[in-house]
């Protein structure tokens, strides 16, 4: 079994260099039937990619220690979840994931493709081709999954233990589904520049790829997020990690490719813009890729570093992100230019989000680049962290939500600012009224506090507010409102989905930094410690067994006022005995939308424990505001614009090239 | 205002935009960025007392002392010199006497670095880059076999 | 084998997915522009149920109306030719074999520099239902602890796997693994002193505190237990309390048997603590050069007592096994050496009397004693 995993591995690569090459000659020369063997390949390419990941995780499930990576990244005592986990929790195995959603992407615009110009179609393959080709190689030569080892290990030597986490198993497939989702919009805006035309299907089919890449991308950073706050144990929902931001990186500019891509599906405009747009954002994923995977950072994401590997994506990144951009050099002008509009306009709205997201991916490639151009040049080390950013993305984030609810009020090619003004008094009422009553009720709130709330309201009451207008709130009778509500085309419930979503997760970073309060000391067994109105009993430390660790678990007792215990909390130190490692495993309470955090620190000789304790206010909306916002992509998604072209089939059963699987 | 004059107005607006982006970025990142130095660097820079830097190397062994509540002394050394580091809150788990760290904090007018970071090692195969750095350029460090 | 059908049935496949759609029929395709109505016409209609929504108004709507009009007129009048260049049939039936024979050679050829076909799957559960006989003495280990981590309360199964550790040098788990049994199966004084001796070798060989309240634990239950007593003396030596180190194997050696492998060990440790560094020591099992070498360094009474404990054992191991020629021999010239006539004449008759007073090797004896002035009684 794990024999043929390697060999479908090398025939994927195979097949993936006739993709890149069949298909295009095909395009060049206008063939029909070398263009038709995109299709097959792609997908016969990700079944084989499919059959050797299924090969990879059965070793893994299996803990066949034969196989190198399997006995570098398991352990036969680990529970099952986490040794197939393990498949994806190492440098080898998550570069096969990457591949694997690659080529499922792929395979998608295969099968599905069907209502595209045949060029168009195999010219997309093509590079989807060419991006898989790039990537098999650097595995199969630098990144073998397959290696074995004779004789075999009878022990493995166990998943890192911070990564034996449910979270993390979740983490990095949405992740990579968000990077590799980009891709295809990559391709298509290659292949558009190969062909020199945009066709006007080309905007209609790049909005819903960006939507599946940016949902996923939401995800997966919302998760990451969640892992590293409660897993690392340091409270943080978010550390401005170089690693963090190669996923940040994308997500902004993705965010903007979202909006671009609507202006030019419904006008025509930003066409040339757009194209740019989505080459950068996959660029900035392939970048994330690199800095992750190359081991030039210093992360806790960093289980691979061997310069052969960095080198080989640097070639990669170079030559991917460099070709597309000469090809766009190249072939820009000739593309024709669209629609016009009024600065003050829908249209215009969305330039200036893309002038604000653009803008704040850029600083925020700044940051994470600058250490390590400065140290290349000059040796100096210096690191950059929370405080650059909050001096640089701030400012650029607060007037880009500011005009968030304007933007869906707005009309296309000319739009009306004081309408729209009018129609969001009641949104702008309501922030106003939340930051005054933060500013004047709540102790301790600073002004950036009021502020930062009633931005957040602004958000969801803009959200709802153009859900309203649009029902036709107030000028019609309560039940024509409640019919056109309910007929609303599904991309607006996105967009204020998402919107909402936005300013849930703004509310809970508000909330949790401004109002949240923290608490370091030594406890010993029965004392009690209040924070924020909570009241905490330790009750000692048990010492209890896992699978594959021994466990220090501390417990302590949450008192209510009545002074019984409502509830526990518990934290533990956990000892991994094959890696020799330790972790710290959070304790965590979820009252209504805010949490209680502890967290254990070294114990004493005389039995009293170092505690860190949080309250976090309002913390889980920063996920649940992410939710939201996936929510939102997956309403657009299901929009019946997005499935334009299955009357192509319908009514020109001849136009379309059968789908060949 | 003709067609030109406003094409030429938001083109104005944007790039005027983009500058004070661009400016605001080199200010922080002249600002708040914090320069990393081992302990021996620190006799020839100049730090003042209050400046966030951060500082790496190695804790020193037996000079970890934990005092009164959670506040824990350390030294952080190059072997070279050592620096007395004060830290306030939960050490990370792979803290150890003899291995890298990455303190990030100010100095105190007494001369003690007063650290409100404290980053240690995240696994057994993997060092502070800079400090794995800056001791190979010192000499001290040998390369491990494990991976 | 099975492998080499599957992967050819695979490279077939692959090579079928291109090669089809090169050898099938074309469907004819519709050019670009179509397509790009398609889209229009969606759009056009998306507008008149934006309008009977009124999600806009209907100036804006007719004004966009107009605009995707405008797009299809320039559609027709800018459709592409019927696409350029379509190549020379040649080339392209190049391009095409060469696609199909490029996925067969190249996925064979360089499965055959990465792959290892000749190695099966090894799944840890099938290995470890091999016969036992068949099995490494990891696997074994292995095996037990699959089973103690699904019984982890047989204590017998701890106690079965504690020294296996110890002798593996896996001295953390040796340690769970002895206090596992102790606290199952309840204390004994092996189990007692195995713990120790895990301890203090996991430490390098330092007893510590921990390791010598094991030591003692296992003397209350057997104060004759061996290891116990020669660990207890290395933790003194270790003290700097050689003195009393040296004593407390004195007394070890006049209780243990004589042919107790302790007593090479405790010779071994007589030797280091005569050394200015004290280090302790695993037991060995018989002088070696290095330790004839410190016996040559030793104290003359300490030699003495060294060589006549060597000198015992001997004896003692013929008396086990009394057809050892050499053995004999060896026994008889010692205690010639050492000046003790009445023993080594002893010895000459129990040599005799163990092949027979008529053997050859009764005679060799005789005539070797005779040679060392050592005659027998009659």
């Amino acid at each position: 079994m794990v024999e043929t995993g390697h060999f479908a591995l090398v025939l994927a690569f195979a097949l993936s260099l006739v993709q890149m090459l069949v298909p295009l000659v095909g395009a060049r020369t206008g063939n029909q039937r070398l263009m038709a063997v995109g299709g097959p390949v792609t997908v016969t390419g990700f079944a084989l990619t499919a059959l050797s990941f299924t090969a990879l995780a059965s070793a893994y499930a299996g803990s066949d220690f034969s196989v190198a990576n399997v006995w570098e990244n398991s352990h036969s005592l680990q529970p099952m979840i986490y040794k197939i986990t393990g498949t994806w929790g190492n440098h080898e195995g998550s570069m096969l994931l990457w591949v694997l959603i690659l080529t499922f992407f792929g395979a998608l615009v295969a099968v599905f493709g069907n209502n595209l110009p045949a060029t168009l179609k195999a010219n997309v393959l093509a590079v989807q081709g060419m991006i898989g080709a790039a990537f098999f190689l650097f595995i199969l030569t630098t990144s073998n999954p397959f290696i074995r080892l004779n004789p075999a290990p009878v022990e493995g030597r166990d998943l890192n233990p911070v990564l034996q986490d449910l979270g993390l198993a979740i983490h990095p497939p949405l992740l990579y589904l968000g990077y590799v989702g980009f891709s295809v919009c990559f391709s298509f805006s290659v292949a558009a520049l190969i062909e020199g035309r945009i066709d006007a299907s080309w905007a209609r089919w790049v909005r819903p790829w960006t939507l599946v890449a940016w949902m996923f991308l939401t995800g997966g950073i919302a998760m990451g997020s969640y892992w590293a706050y409660y897993e690392l144990g340091w409270g943080g929902f978010w550390f401005w990690d170089p690693v963090e931001n190669a996923s940040f990186m994308p997500w902004l500019a993705g965010t903007a490719l979202l909006h671009s891509a609507i202006v030019m599906e419904k006008r025509s405009a930003l066409k040339i813009w757009t194209l740019l747009l989505a080459i950068l954002t996959f660029s900035l994923s392939l970048l994330g890729t690199f800095l992750v995977r190359s081991g030039v950072l210093t992360s806790v994401h960093a289980f691979a570093t061997d310069p052969a590997r960095g080198v080989f994506i640097l070639c990669i990144l170079t030559l991917f992100i460099g070709g597309s951009l000469a090809l766009f050099a190249l072939r820009a002008s000739s593309l024709t230019a669209g629609g016009l509009f009024h600065p003050i306009s829908r249209e215009g709205a969305l330039v200036l989000n893309n002038l604000f997201l653009t803008t704040a991916a850029a600083t925020v490639l700044v940051g994470t680049l600058y250490p390590l151009a400065l140290e290349a040049l000059t040796g100096g080390k210096i690191s950059v962290g929370a405080p650059f950013f909050d001096l640089t993305f701030g400012p650029l984030m607060v007037p880009l939500l500011v005009i968030v609810p304007f933007g869906p009020l707005l009309a296309w090619k000319r739009g009306d600012v004081i309408a729209a003004s009018q129609r969001l008094v009641a949104a702008f009422a309501l922030a106003l009224a939340a930051m005054l009553v933060t500013g004047l009720f709540i102790d301790g709130a600073s002004v950036f506090a009021a502020l930062g709330v009633g931005l957040a309201v602004w958000l969801v009451a803009g959200a709802l507010t153009d859900l309203a207008v649009k029902s036709g709130a107030g000028s019609v009778a309560p039940a024509v409102m409640l019919r056109r509500f309910a007929g609303l085309p599904r991309s607006v419930f996105g967009t204020a989905l998402a919107h909402l979503g936005l300013g849930l997760t703004l509310l809970g970073i508000v909330g949790t930094l401004c109002f949240g309060t923290e608490k370091i000391l030594t406890m010993r067994p029965g004392e009690t410690v209040d924070l924020s109105g909570h009241t905490l009993r330790f009750e000692g430390l048990f010492p209890q067994k896992g699978p594959n660790f021994t466990e220090d678990r501390a417990r302590f007792l949450l008192i209510g006022a009545d002074g019984n215990a409502n509830g526990e909390i518990s934290s533990a130190k956990r000892f991994f005995q094959a890696r020799q490692m330790a972790t710290t495993e959070s304790g965590i309470r979820t009252l209504g939308l805010s949490q209680l955090y502890l967290s254990l620190g070294d114990e004493d000789n005389d039995g009293s424990v170092v505690v860190r304790l949080w309250w976090k206010p309002l913390v889980t909306l920063i996920w649940g505001g992410g939710l939201v916002m996936m929510a939102g992509a997956a309403m657009s998604l299901a929009d019946r614009r997005l499935r334009v072209g299955a009357p192509a089939r319908r009514r020109k059963p001849a136009a379309a090239l059968t789908s060949p699987t | 205002m003709t067609r030109k004059q406003k094409r030429l107005s938001v083109i104005v607006a944007g790039l005027a935009f983009l500058a004070a982006a661009a400016g605001l970025t080199f200010y922080a990142l002249g600002q708040k960025a914090s320069y990393f130095y081992m302990p021996a660097e620190l006799a020839t820079a100049s730090v003042q007392p209050g400046q966030r830097i951060r500082l790496g190397g190695l804790v020193e062994s037996g000079t970890v002392v934990r005092g009164s509540g959670a506040t824990v002394a350390f030294s952080v050394t190059d072997t070279q010199k050592s620096i007395k580091v004060t830290y306030t809150g939960i050490l990370p788990d792979l803290f150890r006497e003899g291995q890298g760290v990455i303190t990030e904090g100010a100095f105190g007018s007494d001369g003690v670095f007063v650290a409100d970071s404290v980053l240690a090692k995240h696994d057994e195969r993997y060092m502070p880059k800079e400090v794995a750095d800056g001791l190979k350029a010192k000499g001290v460090w040998v390369e491990s076999k494990s991976q | 084998m099975l492998f080499w059908v599957i992967a050819a049935i695979l490279t077939l496949g692959a090579s079928l997915a291109v090669l089809l759609p090169l050898t099938g029929g074309v469907k004819g395709a519709s050019p670009a522009g179509d397509h790009d109505l398609e889209v229009y016409r969606d759009q056009l209609s998306e507008l008149d149920r934006d309008v009977a929504r009124g999600l806009i108004q209907p100036g804006e709507a007719e004004e966009a109306r107009a605009e995707i009009g405008r797009r299809i007129l320039r559609l027709g009048a800018a459709d592409r030719p019927g696409s350029a260049n379509p190549g020379s049939s040649r080339g392209i039936k190049l391009v095409a074999s060469l696609a199909v024979l490029a996925v067969p050679l190249l996925s064979w050829g360089l499965y055959g520099m990465l792959g290892s076909p000749e190695l099966p799957s090894q799944p840890l559960a099938e290995r470890l239902a091999k016969n036992p006989a068949d099995s490494s003495v990891d696997e074994l280990v292995a095996r037990a602890e699959a089973h103690l981590a699904a019984n982890p309360s047989d204590g017998k199964g701890w106690d079965v796997l504690a020294p296996i550790y110890l002798r593996l040098q896996r001295f953390p788990d040796a340690i769970s693994a002895y206090r596992n049994a102790i606290r199952l199966d309840g204390d004994s004084a092996v189990r007692q002193s195995g713990l120790g001796e895990a301890i203090a070798s996991a430490a390098g060989g330092i007893v510590s505190a921990d390791a010598q309240k094991a030591f003692e634990a296992a003397l209350k239950l057997d104060p004759a237990n061996a290891k116990a007593n020669f660990y207890l003396g290395v933790g003194l030596a270790q003290e700097g309390r050689k003195d009393e180190a040296v004593a407390a194997w004195q007394k070890m050696l006049g209780q243990l048997p004589p042919d107790s492998p302790w007593r090479s060990a405790i010779q071994q440790a007589f030797a280091e603590a005569g050394q200015p560094a004290v280090a302790a020591g695993a037991p060995a099992s018989g002088p070696d050069a290095q330790q004839m070498e410190a016996a040559q360094q030793m104290a003359p009474q300490d030699r003495q007592a060294m060589i006549e404990t060597m000198v015992a054992g001997l004896a003692d191991k013929l008396k086990q096994n009394p057809r050892d020629e050499e053995g004999w021999m060896r026994l008889i010239r010692s205690y010639a050496v050492l000046g003790k006539p009445d023993q080594a004449r002893e010895a000459l008759g129990r040599a005799v009397a163990a092949f027979g007073a008529d053997s050859e090797q009764a005679k060799k004896f005789t005539a070797f004693a005779a040679s060392l002035g050592v005659t027998a009684t009659e």
